[in-house]
């Protein structure tokens, strides 16, 4: 028998890619996070001299910083509330879409999973504003959701420039990421599984638990963590919709490279908001695994 | 299926394509200020035809897209078959998932810097480098969960049967992992026509995309000829993806 | 049919590649169409221009290395980080005879004495917007930063207020309504306007950057800080809407900030030539005039007057007068890092609270 191509075979072109074009300009960045802002934008001078005292220009400063005073661990806290909000509704959303391509009719398929796509080959900022212009005071939406709540004696509530516009919007932008990667799994589940199970008496709800929820499970993980890593660091939809409440960690980092010129603490934010993601991540998989395998 | 289920797609559906219908209505609406229906027009296409810098911004975002999403499907599938074949390899998952987790800034500004110090020149080639490095992480976690639980013994059956590891991938493989392959395809082709940030910094002075034009416009106004240019595109995009879907039917689905 | 024209628009619409390109790097919608086409016509040479949507954005891509631009249009908060840094020209004076055209007012600012590196391109204040029948109808008179900034002026209007998503520019409102200056780096006068601030946040919508415009004129808002162009823009957008509401604009009689933005030739310049033709040629009066009348900046060339609408220059918020300019200023560069630094920590602590 023949042997399968070794796996480092494999993994040598986007390996070497990926040291290139992220390992490389990371370690760039990495550096920057140690050093101090210019007084004119852009880094001081790795080493300065004056009068012959030779002075080396690295801190620590920039990763002390964010714990000194708790204002960036409560933001980093409330910007994982909304990732995590965020991945939650898109899977609840996502998940019985996905079921339901995968489970329509053959060549209904490939056109229902294209639909759900479509809206998004359109411009970000321009279904922002749609959205603004749907969630606006004066819009057909909100008088009619406020003559509503009037009409049951509560007080009128406003939808854009508030954290709820921030979720939909959220929510709206990431829900393909969690459709697409949920589909290419369910599509491969083996309908004969479940008719087996029917015929041996298993409730719909039991065979959705038993069979379907755990083969899934891989989609389920691949879907949340492109929606869950990528919502975290977010910054133009709390900036467009967020009124005055609605701020995460994505809009200081930005803020430090274009308004402070910070750089080394923007560096220091974005290296520390990247580990955090991922650690979480691959915690919440690890444990979704193991629930599974205790089930 | 449950009638239950059919409502809850149709409300799905219709939640994806309440902001499109609000985009392409605009499209013709005949007021500047993008706010309210006014009454119908055509002159924002009119205006759209004549407006060289907007065409060349779109043509340049499609290219862009394919490009990048055409690389980063090829090598993120290669990652995805890496993993599959041996899962203890750190520095390979961390490399594809870091740059979907690093902020769009950081990412922008250090590839500049890298390009700068390469002495690379801007344009449509570092735009295309830049957007396939943070595709390739989506592309590889479609694949995977398209991978989990497929049975391995299919593939050893086929080299069994004496196909060489070429024909074995061609064969049984890819069909195999083919929908997760286009589910990737289209998020790394979407990711890049969307994308503001990395390409502002990437950008060259002959580079414009769409996007780079259409947050131009933000800080002025965003007039409705955007939202002609935008409905333009999806249809030009829809038209290639059916295209090409004629010419391999079936492509998103196993056989 | 639109599915074969597009590709067919796209491949007609390619740029004839011309020998003779200026690069220039502006805000979209920042020059008139058809100056361009007059600069193109007179100097036989191609306009390719790029944008940026934030002067910061352009400081940032310039630090990290970017080059390839002729002329750019930096804001006088950029100028003495480019300064600096070494990315700009000295110009040369002799290529430049129209530079005779331009208020003195405006030249010889703290950021480019003598004009060395830039000579200014448009001007604008920043101030507050309202919808004047709604304000009268609640008794609300507009000619104080009380507006955006007092509870009980506030508490008439809760939730249709934004303010303007810019450090500088929102908490150098609260200190020249303090009577402070807006360079202030008093640690005691930034900590009495951030407890302003945190007073009047809680009444606010938004803090916004863009589409305040919009918002402005479908009612959606009804007062906004802003720029004096987009304020202009807003009330313009509302009379052709046909609104039952106008949107009026005034300069704040404690004060406000004047802005302006420059012309500037890169140090990379690849055509340097080419950059001071188009300053010179942009620095003529009846050229400068064309962008005002399109988007209503108010103008620093003297000799662009005569050809501007006579309804703008009435606009005392778009062209203050001496009298007036007194009570304006330009909002410098803080001397050190740390001064950004901590200024930036209490906007961040702001925004968060």
């Amino acid at each position: 028998m023949r042997k399968p191509p070794p796996s480092w075979l494999l993994s040598v072109p986007p390996l070497l890619y990926l040291l290139a074009l992220f390992a490389l300009p990371g370690l760039l960045m990495l550096l920057v996070a140690f050093r101090l802002p210019g007084d004119y934008g852009g880094l001081m001078p790795l080493w300065s001299d004056e009068d012959g005292a030779l002075t080396v220009n690295l801190t620590l400063e920039n990763f002390t910083r964010l714990v000194e005073d708790d204002i960036y661990l409560k933001l980093l806290a409330s910007s994982l509330l909304y990732a995590l909000l965020t991945t939650a509704l898109c899977l609840v959303l996502g998940y019985p879409l996905a079921w339901m391509i995968a489970r329509s009719r053959r060549r209904w398929r490939d056109l229902l999973l294209l639909l759900v796509i479509l809206p998004f080959w359109s411009n970000f900022l321009i279904r922002i504003y749609a959205w603004m212009i749907i969630l606006s005071p004066v819009g057909a939406l909100s008088r009619g959701l406020n003559a509503l709540l009037e009409m049951l004696g509560l007080g009128p509530v406003q939808l854009m420039f508030s954290p709820t516009a921030v979720i939909i919007c959220l929510v709206y932008v990431h829900l393909p990421f969690m459709v697409l990667p949920l589909y290419a799994n369910l599509e491969k589940h083996d309908p004969a599984l479940l008719e087996a199970a029917r015929d041996l008496g298993a409730s719909a709800w039991q065979r959705f638990w038993r069979i379907t929820a755990p083969l899934s499970l891989p989609g389920v993980l691949a879907g949340s963590a492109l929606v869950f890593i990528p919502s975290f660091s977010m910054f133009a939809i709390p900036d467009l919709v967020g009124g005055t409440g609605g701020i995460m960690i994505g809009n200081v980092i930005k803020q430090q490279f274009l308004e402070a010129r910070d750089w080394p603490f923007g560096s220091a934010l974005s290296i520390t908001v990247t580990l955090v993601v991922l650690a979480l991540a691959a915690l919440a998989a690890a444990a979704a695994r193991r629930g599974v395998r205790h089930a | 299926m449950p009638r239950l289920l059919i409502a809850l797609g149709v409300a799905l559906y219709a939640f994806l394509y309440a902001p499109l219908v609000v985009v392409v209505a605009y499209s013709f609406n005949d007021s500047r200020v993008n706010a309210e229906w006014v009454g119908f027009t055509l002159k924002w296409y009119e205006q759209l035809l004549t407006d060289a810098s907007m065409l060349t911004a779109a043509a340049n975002s499609l290219f862009i897209a394919l490009a990048s999403s055409a690389l980063a499907t090829l090598l993120g599938t290669l990652a995805a078959l890496a993993l599959a074949q041996r899962r203890r390899q750190p520095l390979l998952k961390f490399l594809t998932l870091a740059p979907v987790a690093v902020p769009d800034i950081l990412l922008g500004v250090s590839l500049l810097m890298l390009f700068v110090l390469l002495n690379l020149s801007l344009g449509m080639l570092s735009i295309t480098l830049a957007h396939t490095v943070f595709s390739i992480g989506f592309v590889m976690v479609a694949v995977q969960a398209r991978l989990a639980g497929l049975d391995p013994a299919l593939l050893e059956a086929a080299r069994d049967l004496g196909a060489t590891p070429w024909q074995a991938f061609r064969r049984v493989t890819l069909p195999l992992i083919l929908p997760g392959v286009v589910a990737g395809a289209l998020m790394a082709f979407t990711l890049s026509i969307d994308d503001f940030v990395v390409t502002f910094f990437t950008a060259g002075v002959d580079s414009p995309t769409l996007p780079l034009q259409i947050y131009a416009m933000l800080k002025t106004s965003v007039t409705p000829k955007v939202n002609a240019i935008s409905t333009l595109l999806m249809l030009l995009t829809l038209s290639l993806i059916l295209l090409a879907h004629r010419l391999s039917p079936g492509a998103l689905r196993a056989r | 049919m639109k599915k074969w024209l597009l590709p067919l628009a796209l491949l007609l619409s390619l740029p004839a590649q011309a020998a003779d390109v200026l690069h220039l790097y502006n805000w979209n919608d920042y020059i008139a169409p058809e100056t361009i086409e007059r600069f193109e016509r007179e100097c036989g040479c191609k306009v390719n221009q790029s944008y940026f949507s934030d002067a910061e954005e352009m400081l940032a891509k310039l630090a990290a290395g970017a080059k390839g631009y002729d002329v750019m249009v930096p804001s006088t908060e950029i100028l003495g980080a480019l300064i600096k840094q070494g990315a700009l020209m000295p110009l040369d004076k002799n290529q430049l005879p129209n530079i005779v055209n331009m208020d003195p007012a405006y030249m010889n600012i703290p950021e480019d004495p003598g004009n060395r590196y830039t000579v200014p391109y448009a001007i604008g204040t920043t101030l507050i917007g309202y919808n004047e029948q709604k304000l009268k109808e609640l008794g609300i008179t507009a000619d104080s930063w009380a507006l955006i900034f007092e509870p009980e002026i506030l508490a008439k209007i809760k939730g249709k207020v934004t303010v303007l998503d810019s450090p500088r520019e929102l908490i150098g409102a609260a200190l020249i309504y303090l009577g402070y200056s807006v360079n202030t780096t008093d640690r005691e006068q930034w900590k009495q306007a951030a407890a302003l601030i945190a007073r009047a946040k809680p009444y606010w919508a938004a803090f916004n950057a863009s589409s305040y415009i919009k918002e402005l004129a479908t009612g959606s808002i009804w007062v906004a800080h802003g720029y004096s162009m987009d304020l202009y823009q807003a009330r313009v957008d509302a009379e052709q809407a046909g609104r039952d509401f106008s949107i009026g604009f005034v300069l704040p009689k404690e004060g406000a900030n004047i802005g302006m933005d420059h012309m500037a030739i890169s140090a990379h310049a690849p055509r340097p030539d080419l950059a001071h033709k188009f300053i010179n040629f942009m620095m003529d009066g009846r050229n400068a005039s064309e962008l005002t009348n399109m988007i209503g900046n108010g103008n620093p060339n003297r000799a662009a007057r005569p050809y501007i609408r006579p309804e703008l220059l009435e606009i005392e918020a778009l062209f203050p007068s001496p009298e007036l300019q007194k009570r304006l200023q330009v909002l410098e560069e803080f001397p050190t890092a740390k001064d950004r630094r901590d200024f930036n920590k209490l906007w961040t602590e702001l925004k968060l609270r």
